[in-house]
Parts: C-alpha cells; sequence; structure tokens
C-alpha cells in the first residue's frame, strides 16, 4: 500500500501536527508493509522538503508553484488533485488543522471519494484498516472502515500521534523529487489578502487600575462617547454591565459580571448600572467603588463606597471638564 | 444549511434522564441482563440503550418540591433504603389556611395532603445516584447532549437528531462546530418532563391528544439553609389561601430537610386571567407571611429554581405510542393533579415502558401495534387507579376554588367521578383577560434577605448557556409583541417568565420590541405554555446550558 502524507506549512512556518501525521503514517506503514510518501506545498519550499527527507520517508513530493504561495482551497485541490491521480497512492492522510478542514474534504469528494475526518487512532484487522475516532465529545469512539476502491482519505486528530517518536531516515536522506502541476489564475476564485490574526481582546480588564463601567443608564449607543471620554480623562479603561454588551454597544470582552470578566481595580465608576447580582461578582473586588444612579434604591448603592443619586449625563461631562482642566493646570 | 450528520444506531433512546427515562433504562437493563444470564434468544444488550440528557450531569436539570412516594422505587431496586439518597421521611403533615397575617391549621390533614411513609428528597440527588446505577449496568448516558429533531419513520418515528453545537449567534457554524448526531432506534422513549419539545412536535404531527388539552402549572422553588431549630426534618406542611386569590388555583409547599435545611415553593395554575399577573412576585410575597418569615428569618437562599407541570391527568394522557415511539413520564402526563405527586408515576411508567420494549426486542417488532402494550400496562397498574380516582379533580378549579371544592366533595364520594365526568378542561392561555389600557404593575423588588428580584433568583439558579449561540426562544412573530400584545394582553411573558427571560425595551425606531435574554431561560416551558398566542417555541440550545440544580 502506498501511503501519502501531505503536510501543512504556512509563511515559512511548519504546522507541527504535521510531525504527528507523519508518525502515524510510519507505525501503519510497518503494520500493513507499506511505504510512505511526504508531500509539501507551496512556494519556496526546498528546506521543507529536505527536513522530511531526513525523516523514515521513501520519497519527499515538493508541489511547487506561484499560485501556491498563499493557501487558497481551490489552489491546494487542484494541485493535489493532478497529483494524487498521476502518483495513485492508496491512502492519503493530512493532520487535522483548520487549513485541513478547508480544503480535504472539497479534494476529497473531486476524487468522488470518501474522508475520514479527526481520527484519534487506527487499527489493522487482518489487513483492513479500521479508522478510529470520537463521537459524543469523547463519551464514546466510532469503527470507521472505507468502502470503495482507493485512494482513501483520512486525518488526525492533534495529539493522537507523537511526534518524537517519528523515524529518521535510516540512510540519511530520502530522494526529493519536484512535481509539477498546472494552474491558472482562473481556477483560483478567492483572492487572499494579507493575513491578520483577531484581535486578541486589545485590552485586558483585569490589569486596569482604573475601570468606567456603564449600564442601562447609559440608554443609547450614541452616549457611549461621553463615557469613553471620561475614561480616557481619568487614564482608565472602559467596560460594561452585560445588557450593553447584549445590545452590541461594546464588545464582549469588556462586560463585566458573571458571564464576562471578573476585575478587582483600585477604582470602579458604575454609570447608570442598577447592581444586579450577576454584575455585582464581577467587580465587587474593587478597592474604591464610586456609583452614579438616578435611582437611590438600586442595589448598586450598597456595596458603593460613594454615591451620587443623580444624572449620569450631567455629571459625565462635569467631571469629565473637571479632570480635564485639573490635569492642565 | 445542509451538513452531514454522522449516524449511530442504537436498540433503545431514551430523550431525558430524570425518574421517567432512567427508571426506564434501568428496569430495561436489568431485564436484559435476566434475559441474557438465563440464556434467552436472541442475546441483548444493555450497551445499545441510548440516554440522552441535556444538562450538564444527570440531574442537573431535576427540580421538584419534593415529597417522593417510594412505591415504584421500591420495586425498581427494592434494596433502596441502603443505599438512596433519601433525606428524611416524613414525620409531620399539616395543611395550613393562609390569610394575610394569620395561619390556621386544619385540624384533620385531608387526605391529599397526606404523606406518612413517604420521604421528604431532593430529586436532583435521587437522580444522581439513580444516573450511576443507570450507567453501571452498562446504557449509555450522554450529557450534554438534547434531542433537537425527531426523525419520522413509518407511521411514527425512528430516532432524534441531537442538537447543532457551535453554531453562533446568527446560526453560522464557529470553528467548533459539530454537527447534531442522528440517533436510529428501535424504539425511541420521549421522557422529556413537561412541556417536552420533542413530545409537543409529535403530539401535534401524529394527533395523539385525548379529550382535555393538557393543563399546566408553574412551579417555584428556593432552597433555604434556616437557623438551627427552626424546622424538624421530615416536617411537611402545605398551605392554601393567601397570597393565591380565590379565582386562582395553587398553594405553597414547606418542607424541612435534615441539616437545618428546608425547601419553599408555591405551585400555580397556568390559567389566571390576570395576563400581568407575576407568579415569581406571589411567590416572594407569600414568604412575607408571619408564618414563614419566622422560619426563614437569620436564614440564607441557597438555590432557586421553576419548572412546569402537568395537571390535566388522565384525561389529558396522550397517545402514548406510535410506531417506533413510547411517551412516559411528565411528558406523557403521568401526575397525580390532586396530590401533585408524579416522581413515582413517572418511575412506574418507564418501567412498564421497558417491560414493552423488552417483548418488543425480543419479537424483533416495535410497530405501534407492540407498543400498543404499554397503555394496556398503565391501565392495569397502580398509575390509572391513582389517576382515575382524580380524573376530573383539576378541571373542577378552573372556575376557581370555591366552584372546586364544591365538585371535590362530590367526586371524593364518587371515586372521582363527581358531577360531571369527563369534566372538560379549557388551555389556560385562553384564561386571559385583556387589560383595557390598564397601566401596567409595578414589578416587585425583593429586600434582598427575605424577599428577591427575578435576576437575584435566577443567579441562585446556577444557570449558565454559551452566550453566542441561536436564541433557543423561537418567537415566530416578533410584531405581534411589540403591537397586539401590548394592546391586548400587556406582553404577560414579562411576568409569567420566573427567570427574567423577557423585557419589553424602547425601540430605537419608535414604539417598544421584545428582547430575549435568552441565557437566563431555568427550561421550565412557562413561555411555550403560557403565550397568549402561542408564538413562542422553546427549543433545546445547546447541550449544557441550562440551570444546575445542585441539592434542589
Amino acid at each position: 500500500m502506498k501511503i501519502l502524507v501531505i503536510t501543512e506549512q504556512r509563511q515559512g512556518k511548519w504546522n507541527n501536527a504535521s510531525f504527528e501525521t507523519l508518525a502515524a503514517a510510519q507505525q501503519i506503514a510497518k503494520d500493513t508493509s507499506s511505504t510512505v510518501s511526504a508531500l509539501v506545498i507551496g512556494k519556496s519550499i526546498a528546506a521543507f522538503a529536505d527536513e522530511l527527507a531526513a525523516k523514515n520517508v521513501a520519497e519527499v513530493l515538493k508541489v511547487e508553484h506561484d499560485l501556491l504561495e498563499a493557501y487558497t482551497a481551490d489552489g491546494y485541490c487542484a494541485a493535489l488533485k493532478q497529483m494524487i491521480e498521476s502518483a495513485k497512492p492508496d491512502l492519503v492522510l493530512f493532520p487535522h488543522t483548520y487549513q485541513v478542514r478547508d480544503f480535504a474534504p472539497k479534494l476529497a469528494a473531486m476524487l468522488g471519494k470518501g474522508m475520514i475526518g479527526d481520527c484519534i487512532g487506527y487499527r489493522n484487522e487482518g489487513g483492513k484498516l479500521v479508522f478510529v475516532r470520537q463521537m459524543f465529545q469523547g463519551k464514546t469512539v466510532a469503527d470507521v472502515v472505507f468502502v470503495g476502491t482507493a485512494p482513501w482519505f483520512a486525518s488526525f486528530q492533534s495529539g493522537a500521534f507523537r511526534a518524537d517518536l517519528l523515524a529518521a531516515h535510516p540512510s540519511g536522506k530520502a530522494p526529493v523529487s519536484a512535481v509539477s502541476v498546472t494552474l491558472n489564475t482562473e481556477q483560483i476564485r478567492t483572492k487572499p489578502l494579507d493575513l491578520f490574526k483577531e484581535a486578541k481582546s486589545a485590552v485586558d480588564l483585569t490589569q486596569a487600575p482604573l475601570i468606567v463601567a456603564i449600564g442601562r443608564g447609559i440608554k443609547a449607543p450614541e452616549n457611549i462617547p461621553q463615557a469613553e471620554a471620561l475614561a480616557k480623562a481619568l487614564g482608565g479603561e472602559i467596560a460594561a454591565s452585560r445588557p450593553i454588551c447584549d445590545e452590541g454597544w461594546l464588545p464582549m470582552e469588556r462586560q463585566i459580571g458573571s458571564s464576562g470578566q471578573t476585575v478587582a481595580p483600585k477604582l470602579y465608576l458604575a454609570l447608570g448600572i442598577s447592581g444586579a447580582i450577576q454584575h455585582v461578582v464581577g467587580m465587587k473586588g474593587a478597592r474604591t467603588i464610586v456609583a452614579i444612579n438616578k435611582d437611590a434604591n438600586a442595589p448598586i448603592f450598597e456595596i458603593a463606597d460613594y454615591g451620587v443619586v443623580g444624572d449620569i449625563f450631567e455629571i459625565m461631562p462635569a467631571l469629565t471638564e473637571a479632570l480635564e482642566k485639573a490635569k492642565t493646570s | 444549511m445542509t451538513v452531514q450528520r454522522e449516524q449511530l444506531d442504537a436498540d433503545v433512546l431514551i430523550v431525558g434522564a430524570g425518574p421517567a427515562g432512567l427508571a426506564c433504562a434501568l428496569h430495561l437493563a436489568n431485564l436484559i441482563k435476566k434475559h441474557n444470564d438465563s440464556g434467552g434468544k436472541p442475546e441483548l444488550s444493555a450497551e445499545s440503550i441510548y440516554v440522552l440528557e441535556k444538562g450538564r450531569e444527570i440531574g442537573a436539570h431535576q427540580l421538584s418540591g419534593a415529597i417522593m412516594n417510594p412505591r415504584a422505587l421500591a420495586e425498581l431496586v427494592p434494596d433502596f433504603e441502603k443505599n438512596a439518597p433519601l433525606d428524611t421521611p416524613v414525620t409531620d403533615d399539616a395543611a395550613l389556611l393562609f390569610t394575610k397575617g394569620s395561619s390556621f391549621r386544619f385540624p384533620i390533614t385531608p387526605p391529599p395532603f397526606k404523606n406518612k411513609g413517604n420521604y421528604v428528597i431532593s430529586l436532583n440527588k435521587i437522580g444522581k445516584w439513580l444516573g450511576g446505577l443507570v450507567e453501571a449496568a452498562g446504557v449509555n448516558v450522554f450529557k450534554e447532549f438534547g434531542g433537537a429533531e425527531l426523525i419520522y419513520e413509518r407511521d411514527g418515528i425512528g430516532g432524534v437528531i441531537t442538537e447543532d453545537k457551535g453554531l453562533d449567534k446568527n446560526g453560522k457554524p464557529k470553528a467548533n462546530f459539530t454537527p447534531g448526531y442522528e440517533l436510529r432506534a428501535k424504539v425511541t422513549v420521549l421522557a422529556e418532563g413537561t412541556r417536552g419539545s420533542l413530545t409537543k412536535k409529535l403530539v401535534e404531527k401524529k394527533k395523539l391528544d385525548n379529550i382535555n388539552p393538557q393543563s399546566y402549572g408553574i412551579g417555584i422553588k428556593e432552597l433555604w439553609d434556616v437557623q438551627p431549630g427552626r424546622i424538624a426534618p421530615g416536617y411537611v406542611a402545605h398551605t392554601l389561601g393567601w397570597p393565591v386569590s380565590t379565582d386562582m388555583y395553587g398553594g405553597g409547599w414547606i418542607y424541612g430537610l435534615s441539616n437545618n435545611r428546608l425547601s419553599i415553593g408555591l405551585v400555580l395554575a397556568l390559567e389566571y386571567a390576570d395576563p400581568q399577573f407575576d407568579p415569581h412576585a406571589a411567590f416572594q410575597r407569600w414568604k412575607t407571611h408571619p408564618f414563614l418569615k419566622k422560619i426563614l428569618d437569620g436564614g440564607k437562599l441557597v438555590r432557586y429554581g421553576a419548572k412546569s407541570l402537568p395537571y390535566g391527568g388522565w384525561y389529558s394522557v396522550p397517545r402514548t405510542y406510535v410506531d417506533g415511539g413510547l411517551i412516559i413520564g411528565d411528558s406523557g402526563s403521568f401526575l397525580d393533579s390532586q396530590r401533585l405527586k408524579g416522581i413515582h408515576l413517572a418511575m412506574k411508567s418507564g418501567m412498564l415502558a421497558a417491560e414493552t420494549i423488552f417483548d418488543a426486542l425480543k419479537a424483533g417488532d416495535s410497530s405501534a401495534k407492540t407498543l400498543s402494550a404499554f397503555p394496556k400496562k398503565v391501565e392495569q397498574s397502580y398509575i390509572k387507579k391513582e389517576l382515575w380516582q382524580v380524573r376530573n379533580f383539576h378541571q373542577s378549579f378552573q372556575h376557581g376554588m370555591l366552584a372546586g371544592f364544591i365538585h371535590t366533595a362530590f367526586q371524593q364520594v364518587t371515586g372521582g367521578r363527581g358531577l360531571i365526568d369527563p369534566m372538560p378542561a379549557h388551555a389556560g392561555y385562553e384564561a386571559y383577560k385583556k387589560i383595557n389600557g390598564r397601566p401596567a404593575p409595578e414589578r416587585f423588588k425583593g429586600d434582598g434577605k427575605l424577599t428577591f428580584d427575578r435576576l437575584t433568583d435566577v443567579y441562585h439558579s446556577g444557570t449558565r448557556h454559551e452566550e453566542d449561540q441561536p436564541c433557543h426562544l423561537v418567537v415566530s412573530d416578533l410584531n405581534v409583541c411589540a403591537t397586539k400584545c401590548v394592546e391586548e394582553y400587556g406582553n404577560p411573558c414579562q411576568y409569567f417568565c420566573p427567570a427574567a427571560v423577557y423585557e419589553m425595551v424602547k425601540d430605537p425606531g419608535g414604539g417598544v420590541k421584545l428582547k430575549i435574554s435568552a441565557a437566563n431561560c431555568v427550561h421550565c416551558k412557562t413561555c411555550d405554555i403560557a403565550d397568549p398566542y402561542q408564538i413562542i417555541n422553546w427549543v433545546v440550545p445547546e447541550g449544557g446550558g441550562g440551570p444546575n440544580y445542585e441539592g434542589m
């Protein structure tokens, strides 16, 4: 049996799950007297190919093309389809990465084949490979076998095999061959832009010494800049109780309370927050709590060190102005 | 969105790990073991019994008063007294009449309130314990999985699709998206409790309703730790009267558990006339009665919860069998509406279902014809006997307490027949009277010591849901809420919901709109039941969400 492992690199970095899958392939090869080929795909990937060649594999395949520089599902599928049709592997293995989840099922479907995704192991039952995958969040496992003819596709969950058990090449280096594929721009329907990382919560409220938090009393999203101005004048961060974030007026990462962040700043200025227990559990550890609320019976006053019964729309601008003045004088 | 679902086949799939579902699973596993041990053919497997539970763990969504009649449990687990967490036997059962400011104990406790031989329990603890036995017997219990859709097959059902996990607010898959599983079974048992979301669909689709529509009540409960000496373990009292007005049907309970723990609550029929009546506020006011105040003073609220219960009784039991399907427990209306006791009947119905399924598996035939043995077994059991005696009881009270007592007196002496048999019932939400411009009542606030607002109580229910998921309270026409309902009924959802899920807020575009805080939901189903236009549909949220009824 010919086993082909499709490894993953992105922007000059390995996805280390690639080596776990390679280790899995080596084990399967040993169990079934098969050969393993390792494939790397992209542009300028000679160094990656060499690194793979040092492992115990029969050969390393290098699929290079200008249009494969940035990942696209269309480009990867078109290139790998050609490659698989010519090399005719029996079993194609992937690490179960986000990228693989994106293109591998498409690739299998293009070839009219099945795929078993997210496997955690395999068994060799009298020459027939049985793949094991979890169901019900790991409560139970299912044995899955391929029906139909090769090639068969499967991906392995990260952590299912140990990369440190990967065997080195017995005689130094496996042969590396470049596989040429024909691709044209029309085949690739997506236009990749620069990679970006979703901004991890830009702010770590748990580290903020001063927090200005707003609640329902702010009434409308148009009024939030007033509170932000006050936070800025104080040199603090803006935060909110649940209804504000529920409405999408501020991002979730700025929510304080039982379903948000728990904070203990030096100063917590609560503006128009009634003080429901769900909010209070997230901020009662603040050293000094100052609450401003129109409702004198609001429960927030029970835990506030200083309380003002009043209209936040009068107090916020006045306070901001006073702070600015104090700073300049 | 079309997704490919993984399929899994089972012999038996039970939806819901409450007393009915767990008793069904355990009894069936026991029958199978005996059958296999004696070399019975075909060989059957307890591992091919699957139970779905939407809660974080078995018992997490179990809430009851609770006084348990141990009759069914004794049949299921003969040595239950040795190991079951029974808490304490009932030592005193009082019936109290509350007026504003004073209380009066009935000199003779009326028979329905007698509880000698019963136990004060935590249904959560009993559920956990029973769940352990079920798992030890080899049954597969899948926690954090709810039944989202029925798979219709033949003239009935062939299984269930579990809920999709990892969808965002707009129903788009997130990185952790896992499509629900397609679970197919020879027999699917709906043991979802009151107003099960799958049961509701099946009953509607296959027209399984009995001559009376189901009637419902809502029970609101708090668990307290009180000062030593305030209440004896095993003390049981039921209250009638204040603050429940005579045109409503309901009452309170006060149960002493061990270690100075107290279970208190109020049950009310969901068929009152005032759409702005607030059951949670009524419960809070009830606690301010001097009788209760004296007990609770200096104590501490430990936990809160609410659930609905089926009051309809015998004439509301739906047809409980279809091809490949059975309905048991509260989903099947197996609750004594006079004593408000359902745990033993739920368990018994589960056991009778297990016996029916066992025969079906052996015969390799799960058609409606074979499964129709279940209602016959129910007829011959004490379930029918108990429900038959009170078959007209609850309906008698749909026109107020006074009429109810007169009817009940006649029913007492005629074995349940009374003056009208069968006495008809109407759906509770039809009782609402229009508000005719009456301004909204002021909301109950609570003092934070003896009484609480709803948000504070909800906090004590331990309720949590994944925040970024589709709203599981599906309102089919929000326009009705913002216009017609404002005018006609003043948006009763804001009042009947015991978890502050529904709120009318100002719409920036003018007028008002409905805001749904689905993450607060304690899964009581009251909204699905009591909405005047029947446009709220409760569907299962992502598994694991919901209350945590530890000790309830």
